[in-house]
């Protein structure tokens, strides 16, 4: 499959062992993009949670147990999986940086892209969403609210970029050169343990350009080609194995 | 000529082929999706000017600096103050949905009072104001006839409530913290002022209960500082080790986790001071001999090992190991941030001590306290050190008279005390209670009075000196959003009502008191109030002692050969004021909330003792109650512990959080903590059935 490079690269890097599992960038998210609040959380087929904090574990038994939180956001892959079965055109990777774009009100609901992305980053939206008691006053400007019976996902609050576009713009910068921490992810901001970094791995200004290459940097499902935007650093072998589908009597 | 096999598919293929050339398909698929998307009812988005204004949440465990984003003066999200010292950026998961908490469905939208029916009808706030002075007329000056509760030690507020209790001649309380149980500490060892730690400037932290990475102490600071230390990439520069019965989230980010057995933090940290006296350490206290023998006598290796699951060989290699650190500190609290008594505390500060920690960078700092607003005010290591919980026990048994008031503020203790169902009975058996509560929680469903109080960004607040920060500090905030209903901020009430009972508490507005906090503190309003914190550097001179006399008492050796209680504590979960905002519902784990059954957590050697498998539906007792909850086998729970999350068994608030598991506080058996009197709660142990 031929790869699509721009010249930007947007990329998060999550240090697997400074997450705590707190949740605050799950809950940022929601507030950051109109996901409205479900009464019944336990149904994990029919919830909406663009990013995602998955609890690992080494699989040994007490005493020998060990977590690991691991966030997990849509992979804004290289080689997206969802993009070349949508029937509409929903869904599309292009110059923003290589999000993988999702346009809502084209979407027929056909739910092929939640089918073929193997990291269940696309949520479909089973109910109608309500936000009680006026709560619809604390919406957020930036994201469209969505009716149920489309698909959505985590788009690297992709709206941020515009506004950090805008400010470059209005300071006399290059919009496509932004400085390291202007575009910014909610989760990101939120987060107390600065587990999560951001920038355009391209830019050899912005952190990230360099974290990726560091020695304990994986992506997940890498040998399955999707080529993510997301890359995960964990000292911890096992937290790593884990990240390819490792079976312990695999031979590698 | 007919119509053979091979001209059907023909025209049929033709026919498929030809329509995709047409738009009537592909408009049909357009109209689809569009119709598809009909919705009954739109939400609109708001826009207008997009704003940010510091503020103070205390939505929270600990109060959040954070910075609020508005459009066009409505509150949608916020992010963390990184400016702020006192959480130093990044938000917590129940701040992280103020902004929709303002809109809850549980907000009380304005004072209401109990009809005889026993349903409630608004009132004006002249009215409610008229009958509280009227109810707290008839009890002023009388001992034992007016109780006072609140659940915020940080606020000014509570100064100001503590004052008119002393004008009124009542006793004013806090709610249960782990603070209780370290002000009893430092009382016990000859220090004055509040116990903090420097976690920022330490090398190796070893947590001993205290789970800080989600309700011990300053939350947000204690992840921001963890941090710090470990950027991403690089080096470590600070090991943590955390000790307790489950691998909590503090656990889970600790380089190390230590099981050690529900409520014997205090046998913990004494055998690793029985290590570190062994390889000569001392300290130069007045009472170092008695608390040498104490702890050689009492805390050998084996007897540690007996009582706390850890074995000799590792206690040594740990006590060696802080040893080698050049600025270690050991922090101890209880496992859900309450209950534990003091002897944790002063058990761990002894350890701190034989390291010469105290008052060192990156050790255990003794505070001071800043200086009060309101006169009248009892100090805050009194206020602190007063036991609510025994109290209440008083009542619940007989032996105390009930209040003919109470008066909760931003309190719930009728959900969030141990032994629940007695102490809450307990609270109900007051003759008039008055819930100074932003939200319709259990405790404001029980009340004759409610009395709204507008949320953290719809008022003035302010913030001193959180427990388990390294320094004594000050934060304060300005109203982010116009009040949305018709609240009033409880400060403005309580100094209205004293001055019509003849009480001058010194002001006339909630402003000017938090103002007046600032200027006594030496700090600058305005900088306070644009999202700085003042950060005293000073510390409390004077030595302490080891309070050997109150840990013989205190701390004594469980039997064994039960099931013990491990109760844990989870931001996503609320807190003892607020329950699972509704942004949180879809964030708890399926292992801990499945439908509306709890999760309990067992190790899978105790599961097969206990002849339970994953799923399995039972019945815990303990002395306070029973809770029906499911079982999920998890390797990070000790053997012999069930490990229970607090927050759930909602009786009031909205669809989110009501009816959905069980309140594990019925289970909590309350003891008197010998030595010091302390109510006490962490050693609950359960039968199963």
């Amino acid at each position: 499959m031929q790869q699509m490079e721009f010249d930007t690269k947007w990329t998060m890097v999550v240090d697997v062992d400074k997450c705590t599992g707190c949740g605050a960038c799950m809950v940022s998210c929601q507030a950051e993009n109109n996901i409205a609040p479900m009464e019944e959380g336990s149904n994990k087929l029919k919830t909406l949670t663009w990013m995602l904090v998955y609890e690992l574990n080494n699989g040994k038994e007490f005493p020998n147990r060990e977590v690991a939180y691991l966030p997990r956001p849509c992979m804004q892959c290289g080689h997206p999986a969802c993009v070349p079965v949508c029937p509409v055109v929903a869904t599309t990777k292009d110059e923003e940086g290589g999000i993988v774009s999702q346009i809502y009100p084209r979407c027929i609901g056909c739910r092929y892209c939640m089918a073929a992305c193997p990291y269940h980053a696309r949520y479909f939206g089973w109910l109608d969403p309500v936000w009680p008691g006026g709560m619809d006053k604390a919406l957020s400007p930036s994201t469209s609210t969505r009716p149920r019976g489309v698909v959505e996902k985590c788009n690297f609050c992709h709206t941020r970029l515009m506004d950090a576009r805008a400010r470059a713009r209005s300071e006399g910068l290059d919009p496509n050169k932004l400085p390291d921490g202007w575009y910014q992810p909610a989760c990101l901001e939120a987060c107390p343990t600065g587990a999560i970094s951001f920038g355009d791995v391209k830019n050899p200004e912005h952190k990230v350009h360099e974290l990726v290459k560091n020695p304990n940097a994986f992506r997940i499902l890498e040998s399955i080609g999707m080529d993510p935007q997301v890359y995960y650093i964990s000292r911890r072998d096992w937290v790593r194995e884990q990240s390819d589908n490792h079976v312990a009597e695999d031979k590698h | 000529m007919g119509i053979d096999r091979r001209t059907f598919i023909q025209l049929v293929t033709g026919g498929v082929v030809g329509s995709l050339f047409t738009p009537v398909i592909w408009k049909s698929l357009d109209d689809a999706a569009i119709w598809s998307q009909n919705w009954s009812w739109i939400p609109r988005l708001k826009y207008g000017a997009i704003t940010e204004q510091a503020s103070v949440a205390k939505f929270g465990a600990a109060p959040c600096a954070e910075i609020v984003k508005s459009v066009g003066g409505s509150p949608y999200l916020t992010r963390g103050n990184a400016e702020n010292e006192m959480s130093k950026g990044g938000v917590d998961p129940v701040s992280a949905s103020g902004p929709q908490l303002m809109y809850s469905p549980s907000r009380v939208n304005g004072p209401m009072k109990k009809t005889a029916e026993g349903k409630y009808e608004s009132i004006s706030w002249e009215d409610a104001e008229k009958l509280l002075s009227e109810k707290l007329a008839a009890v002023k000056g009388q001992k034992g006839k007016l109780a006072v509760v609140s659940g915020d030690s940080t606020g000014t507020a509570t100064e100001v409530l503590s004052g008119f209790a002393a004008g009124m001649g009542a006793e004013c309380y806090l709610m249960p913290s782990d603070e209780q149980g370290a002000a009893a500490a430092l009382a016990s060892m000859g220090g004055k002022g509040q116990i903090g730690y420097d976690l920022e400037n330490s090398d190796f932290v070893l947590f001993v209960g205290a789970d800080a990475m989600d309700s011990w102490g300053p939350v947000v600071r204690n992840q921001c500082v963890y941090s710090a230390s470990r950027p991403t990439g690089e080096e470590i520069k600070t090991t943590y080790v955390y000790a307790g019965p489950f691998l909590n989230c503090t656990a889970a980010a600790a380089d190390k986790w230590v099981p050690v057995a529900p409520g014997t933090g205090a046998i913990f940290c004494l055998g690793l001071a029985y290590h570190m006296l062994k390889a000569g350490a001392s300290a130069s206290a007045s009472d170092f001999a008695d608390f040498k023998t104490l702890v050689m006598s009492r805390f050998s290796p084996d007897k540690v090992e007996k009582a706390t699951g850890v074995a000799g060989a590792e206690m040594a290699a740990i006590a060696k190991r802080i040893m080698k650190s050049s600025a270690p500190v050991v922090v101890a609290g209880s496992e859900f941030a309450q209950g534990a008594g003091a002897a944790d505390v002063i058990a761990a500060a002894a350890v701190n001590m034989l390291l010469g920690r105290v008052n060192k960078d990156g050790g255990m700092k003794i505070l001071p306290e800043l200086p009060k607003a309101v006169d009248a005010a009892e100090g805050h290591s009194e206020l602190v050190a007063k036991d609510f919980v025994g109290y209440l026990a008083g009542i619940a048994a007989g032996k105390v008279a009930a209040p003919e008031v109470m008066m909760a503020y931003e309190a719930n203790p009728v959900y969030a005390l141990p032994q629940n169902t007695a102490l809450a009975q307990a609270v109900e058996k007051s003759g008039f209670l008055v819930s100074f509560s932003t939200f319709m929680d259990e405790t404001a469903s029980k009340a004759d009075l409610i009395m709204p109080n507008p949320t953290c960004y719809e008022r003035f607040e302010d913030a001193q000196t959180p427990y388990g920060v390294g320094a004594a500090m000050l934060a304060a905030s300005a109203p982010v959003a116009e009040p949305l209903y018709n609240s009033k901020p409880t400060v403005d009430v309580v100094l209205g009502v004293a001055s019509g009972l003849g009480i001058d508490l010194g002001y006339e507005s909630a402003d000017a008191v938090y103002q007046a906090k600032a200027e006594k503190a030496g700090a600058d309003w305005d900088s306070l109030v644009e999202g700085a914190a003042y950060v005293s550097d000073s510390t409390e001179s004077g030595s302490i002692k080891f309070a050997a006399s109150v840990l013989s008492k205190a701390v004594a050796m469980p039997k064994g050969g039960e099931i013990a209680l491990a109760p844990y504590s989870k931001l996503i979960f609320g807190t003892p004021t607020v329950a699972i905002p509704p942004m949180n519902v879809v964030v708890i784990s399926k292992y801990e909330l499945l439908g509306k059954d709890l999760m309990v957590q067992v190790n899978s050697k105790t599961a097969k003792k206990l002849g339970v498998s994953e799923g399995s539906k039972v019945k815990l007792a303990g002395a306070g109650g029973e809770c029906a909850v499911r079982i999920h086998i998890n390797e990070g729970v000790m053997n012999d512990v069930i490990a229970a999350p607090l927050g759930f068994g909602h009786t009031a608030w909205d669809a989110y959080s009501s009816g959905k598991g069980e309140n594990i506080s019925k289970l909590l058996t309350v003891g008197t903590e010998s030595g010091t009197g302390l109510s006490v709660w962490t050693s609950s142990f359960v039968s199963i059935a």
